[in-house]
């Protein structure tokens, strides 16, 4: 059983934070019209930087 | 390094890898874009085999996201952890003997110069604090002297990460790490001090923290290389594998450093301050 990042999509805002904490390139996919962020789940490492950095707590490591 | 050879041939397309189509079709090559456009294109950087919450892949990511023009870009690295990640990547790139790069560099930008007179190409140094302040120092200060039109970036997380944590001369003064077990017993290197007095036009120190400055100081070095001379910008990218914290505390740990012993910092020449303003209009990089 892999770990993955997930996003509350209620609490997102898409501020883009986590974009830039990530060590992982192309995990976060931002969606400009919805305002929020996708996860390619398959490419994440679960590290747990991007929820460190989440202003709203909408990323959780599960 | 013409731009036409990424894009394949209709009818063979259904057969390349998916990644190298999405290159094409949303890669950064042509376009204007920098860090604060992450997410909406597809980066240069693969996946790579770093650990979980590196800052060196982060410090990877984010450089190459700022480069300005990365399908004319050639990146030159010698062993150590930054490798994994440059090797691995959508660019030029040419790996060396340790300690090497800044000479291999100086040779391969004058090549470029003399085969495309009318085009800008970037060479681009990435390595490690072991390959620039350590084994190749000699080459990266000669590099300086001579006044090569190289960008050179330090990626230092203050310790011999791939070979399982010895001390490195970047590390700080009383580290306990192997082959210091009773901690570091001299200062880190100045490198940044050197960098300044060895004619380098531009220099830079920032952490991975601060993504905005990191962009700003590697779109700044790159563009004022390719006119003036060499810049150096030193990059703070903390190890959890090897100083032993949580991968999810490597940003808590670089803003640490970044309010200590790493507070950003800049130097330039006269001239290169006038052509930043002249490129920038006065604009201020805020951090939030």
């Amino acid at each position: 059983m892999y770990l993955s990042v997930r996003v509350d999509t209620e609490k997102c805002i898409g501020c883009k934070i986590c974009i830039t904490s990530c060590p992982e390139p192309n995990v976060f996919i931002f969606l400009p019209e919805q305002k929020l962020v996708e996860v390619n789940e398959s490419r994440c490492k679960a590290c747990g930087l991007c929820t460190t950095t989440c202003p709203k707590d909408a990323l959780s490591i599960s | 390094m013409s731009k036409k050879i990424i894009t394949p041939v209709a009818s063979l397309a259904h057969i390349l890898p998916e990644d190298y189509r999405d290159l094409v079709d949303r890669g950064p090559h042509g376009k204007s874009v920098g860090i604060k456009d992450l997410g909406s294109f597809k980066e240069i950087t693969e996946e790579h085999p770093h650990c979980a919450g590196c800052g060196v892949s982060l410090g990877v990511r984010l450089a190459l996201a700022a480069l300005p023009a990365p399908e004319d870009t050639l990146v030159v690295g010698t062993p150590g952890c930054s490798f994994f990640a440059l090797s691995q990547t959508a660019l030029n790139y040419s790996n060396t003997a340790f300690g090497n790069q800044n000479s291999v560099a100086s040779g391969l930008k004058r090549m470029l110069s003399i085969r495309y007179p009318d085009k800008d190409k970037d060479v681009v140094v990435m390595a490690g604090d072991g390959g620039i302040a350590d084994i190749g120092l000699d080459m990266t200060l000669h590099s300086w002297f001579r006044g090569e039109k190289i960008s050179t970036i330090m990626l230092d997380n203050e310790v011999y990460g791939n070979t399982g944590g010895q001390e490195s001369g970047m590390s700080p003064e009383g580290q306990v790490l192997h082959m210091a077990p009773k901690g570091k017993n001299f200062k880190k290197i100045p490198v940044f001090e050197m960098a300044r007095t060895a004619g380098c036009v531009y220099g830079a120190k920032v952490t991975i923290a601060s993504p905005k400055r990191l962009g700003m100081a590697v779109n700044r070095a790159i563009l004022l290389a390719r006119e003036l001379g060499p810049t150096y910008i030193q990059i703070y990218t903390p190890c959890p594998t090897n100083m032993k914290f949580s991968p999810a505390d490597t940003l808590r740990i670089a803003k640490e450093a970044g309010r200590a012993h790493y507070a950003f910092e800049e130097f330039m020449t006269e001239e290169a301050a006038g052509r930043i303003a002249a490129m920038e209009g006065g604009q201020e990089v805020q951090e939030d």
